[in-house]
């Protein structure tokens, strides 16, 4: 009962860790922004070294280091609330050229101490990878498992495992259509299109393609023992195929995705250049989801005993 | 074994022949599909590359139309026991094999050749490259839609559930013969597809074996 508990709270507390921190970015953000845009605001966040004094044209202008320990001008409207206390903000800011100062439009908070970095091109949009990866990483799983299940029937004809098989396909359905979604939604605001046959996006609709056929066909067959033994050799042709489209196509071929071939390592890729704080979230949220997979698994395999149960007393 | 393969072959070969139930509709299906392709494009001009799409789909459904018959009519002439009982699950499944195999290399040596006849604009700039692509692509085509044939022999919605069974699992090869036949088509260089026909070749390889340890589960009763 307690891990059901701490597996919610689990769930919900890193969900609000992931929307409710803060994207700070720092100097070297601005100044890459505003190599492209004069207007762009971008958020950051600074220390105050040096709390400076009333500017000419009325506002205020102080000294501040980002996290990278570079310093610079920063230029207010006004003179900042609770100055005298601050050791650090979070603004809203842009780069000025000409006046070689940061010009802030907006104070958004005090310094937090957790934030994650500006990524340029994705800003807030990043944190969909807290939401999107672990659910296309469980629609791989649920496959995996499924197809587990499915040599296990082979080997020892218990349609047990068959029917764990049909279970964490189901379950793979799930994730691979929340997958989809998200993801679908999410390019639609970044790239511009719902649907643009990225590599990555080509293998998910595949993977959903598999799940879709293996569901027609175990609903085609009548007799247990046949539909097992059929829906499991058809997930084991399957996975001899698709993986083809999940781990070597995205990667060999050209696409919005990171990770792809001609990525050069802006975007967060995994295992290089990705910021701790982020990785930590997505790994403790993979968990979340794993464990979550699981949970549902074992209700789905209750529920199946329990049926079985009346079916016998029935009989 | 071999003997074995090569009579289940040669007897769905003479059945075949005795009754052209596969071959007539299957021209017949090329025939209209081609018809109806033209006459959606009179007074177009489209380019090569995007004719070698059409071609590509004029294969996949004339494949997805025919090459279950070979499981299927097993099942319902009733003479699956009888095989059971007499031949061994691979010998059936490389005979069945041999006959897609024949079939499909048939098929789509048809279906190109009346392409090229009737589609002005469909040029190809490298015909060996162009005809090594198609060979490769039929024998994926046969060896994938072999065992997913034996699959649904067995099911209730034997016609509706062969396409969307095959689909995904033939995805990797349609894309790859795509890709390749494109460059064909359209570029003077053998080497730009060579990715591509690795990667045709290694699908046939893998198809083929994980067709060959599976069929005894399904096949059996």
């Amino acid at each position: 009962m307690w891990w059901k508990i701490l597996l919610f709270f689990w769930i919900a507390v890193l969900s609000a860790v992931a929307i409710v921190t803060p994207i700070a970015g720092t100097l070297g953000d601005l100044a890459g922004v505003a190599q492209w845009s004069e207007t762009k605001m971008i958020p950051m966040r600074f220390t105050v070294t040096d709390r400076g004094g009333a500017a000419d044209d009325g506002g205020w202008l102080l000294r501040g280091a980002d996290e990278d320990g570079r310093e610079a001008d920063f230029h207010f409207a006004t003179r900042p609330d609770g100055l005298d206390q601050a050791e650090g903000y979070l603004v809203l800011a842009r780069y000025d050229t000409e006046e070689h100062r940061v010009e802030v439009a907006e104070i958004l908070g005090d310094y937090p101490a957790f934030a994650f970095p500006f990524i340029p091109g994705l800003e807030e949009r990043a944190k969909i990878i807290f939401f999107h990866v672990p659910m296309s990483w469980m629609t791989v799983v649920a496959f995996l498992v499924s197809m587990w299940f499915g040599i296990q029937y082979l080997r020892k004809k218990d349609l047990e495992d068959d029917f764990r098989s049909a279970v964490s396909a189901g379950l793979g359905l799930l994730f691979c259509i929340l997958a989809t979604t998200t993801g679908s939604l999410w390019a639609k605001f970044n790239w511009g299109s719902f649907w643009n046959w990225d590599p990555r996006q080509t293998s998910i609709f595949v993977l959903l393609l598999v799940y879709g056929a293996y569901f027609a066909l175990r609903s085609a067959i009548e007799v247990d023992e046949k539909r097992a033994s059929l829906s499991a050799v058809y997930s084991i042709i399957a996975a001899a195929t698709v993986p083809f489209f999940i781990f070597i196509m995205p990667r060999i071929m050209p696409g919005l995705h990171p990770g792809s071939a001609d990525d050069t390592g802006s975007g967060p890729v995994f295992s290089s250049g990705m910021d701790a704080g982020m990785r930590v979230v997505l790994y403790s949220m993979l968990l979340g989801y794993l464990v979550l997979y699981a949970w549902l698994m074992r209700i789905q395999m209750r529920l199946h005993r329990i049926k079985l149960k009346r079916a016998d007393v029935a009989l | 074994m071999i003997r074995q393969a090569i009579a289940i072959f040669t007897k769905d070969l003479m059945s075949e022949l005795r009754t052209r139930y596969a071959i007539n509709a299957l021209l017949m299906f090329v025939v209209v599909t081609l018809a109806v392709i033209m006459f959606s494009l009179v007074g177009e001009s489209l380019s090569p590359g995007a004719l070698t799409g059409m071609l590509w789909v004029v294969m996949f459904f004339a494949a997805m139309s025919g090459l279950s018959r070979s499981f299927v009519a097993e099942e319902e002439r009733g003479t699956t026991m009888t095989l059971q009982l007499l031949a061994s699950p691979m010998s059936v499944y490389l005979g069945k094999l041999l006959f897609n195999l024949l079939l499909v290399v048939a098929l789509n040596i048809f279906i190109v050749l009346l392409f090229l006849l009737v589609m002005d604009q469909f040029t190809v700039a490298q015909p060996d490259l162009f005809w090594t692509v198609m060979l490769l692509g039929s024998v994926g085509i046969a060896a994938a839609t072999a065992i997913i044939a034996a699959i649904i022999a067995k099911a209730n919605t034997k016609g509706t559930l062969f396409p969307v069974l095959s689909f995904p699992v033939l995805l990797p090869l349609l894309m790859a013969g795509i890709a390749a036949t494109k460059v064909a088509v359209e570029e003077p260089v053998w080497d730009n597809a060579l990715p591509e026909l690795q990667m045709l070749a290694s699908y046939i390889v893998v198809v083929v074996t994980v067709s060959f340890l599976l069929f005894d589960f399904v096949w059996k009763d």
